[in-house]
């Protein structure tokens, strides 16, 4: 194959710049591979003596029969995967049912408390009810009760120190 | 999928499955048993396999993850077995080094065999095997622009040291 060095070298440049077109690899290949390439080019060369080389690499003729060989008595997959996918699908449903029971069984024991009803007579939850407020209310004034005493202290300390800075300013 | 479809759809990839494999693993032993897992998988799963637009590039994505997942293997086994691997890989298919070329070929399969696993890939699909980006991509799982940067800098590594052996014998 005949190619002057101009052409070559613009070639080369789309080659190594990632440009070229499987058709000018091929021409690149075949310039490479086919002539005594200039003392300039003898590595490039190897480069593309290389790739045909490589390209050279078969299985041996044996390969054929040993596969086909392989392939009938090869159990047939069809049934492993269907086996196999039925199991997982089997794994993850149990999973999900065994997951949904016990979110199930917990929302229940919690709901069981705070929905649980202590009176049927609406007059008797009505009168516990009152005496509950009432308990709360009781609570409250006791409360209430202490916080004054407080506020008596702060009083009593609030006019000490009012009486100190007159005697100071006196 | 019948047998014979399988025999004409399927196993004429066998070469460029084992080199993709052999590219990957470095051992022929290793990339053969590869290939027949491919083909295995395939037909096991031939009922599905009418769905696949491009059976190469599916088949070669498979051999990808599988020789993958045998690097994990190898790896996990211990640093010995990763020795004797890559001693095949810096041999794996040199030429005869009498000659000058053989010789500088070999440059190029270290140079090759040194770079990151992706470049490694990408150069082998492009420039040994010839397919197409979008197709490198399919079997990559990559997008383009990952594509042509990993082409890029695998290239132009192995320009640059061929430059230097050139001008400095390095």
């Amino acid at each position: 194959m005949r190619m002057d060095s101009k052409k070559l070298e613009e070639l080369l440049q789309k080659y190594w710049d990632c440009e070229t077109s499987l058709e000018e690899q091929q021409q690149l290949r075949e310039y490479f591979c086919s002539v005594n390439v200039p003392e300039q080019w003898k590595e490039t060369a190897a480069l593309f003596h290389y790739f045909e080389q490589q390209k050279q690499k078969s299985v041996n003729e044996q390969f054929d029969r040993t596969m086909l060989g392989r392939i009938k008595t090869s159990p047939k997959g069809k049934v492993t995967n269907l086996v196999q996918t039925s199991l997982r699908i089997a794994a993850g449903v149990a999973v999900l049912v065994a997951a949904v029971f016990f979110v199930r069984q917990e929302i229940r024991n919690n709901d069981a408390v705070a929905m649980e009803d202590t009176f049927d007579d609406p007059k008797k939850a009505l009168e516990e009810t009152k005496k509950a407020l009432l308990m709360i209310s009781k609570g409250f004034g006791r409360a209430e009760q202490q916080a004054k005493k407080i506020n008596l202290l702060n009083e009593a300390q609030e006019k000490i120190q009012t009486k100190s800075t007159e005697k100071t300013e006196l | 999928m019948n047998l014979e479809a399988f025999q004409n759809r399927v196993l004429p990839a066998k070469n460029k499955l084992f080199r993709f494999a052999l590219r990957m693993l470095g051992n022929d032993d290793d990339a053969k048993d590869i290939v027949q897992e491919v083909f295995i998988r395939v037909w096991n799963g031939r009922d599905q396999m009418d769905q696949i637009q491009n059976m190469e590039a599916w088949c070669m994505r498979i051999t990808k993850n599988l020789s993958l997942d045998r690097l994990r293997v190898i790896q996990r086994k211990g640093t010995d077995s990763l020795d004797k691997n890559f001693d095949v890989q810096h041999t794996d298919g040199t030429p005869d080094v009498k000659t000058e070329l053989g010789e500088s070929m070999q440059h190029v399969s270290q140079l090759i065999a040194a770079l990151p696993e992706k470049q490694r890939q990408v150069i082998h699909l492009r420039d040994v095997e010839g397919y197409t980006y979008n197709e490198i991509c399919d079997i990559l799982e990559l997008d383009m622009n990952q594509v042509k940067v990993n082409l890029f800098r695998a290239r132009n590594a192995v320009r640059e040291k061929l430059m230097k052996i050139n001008a400095y014998g390095l």
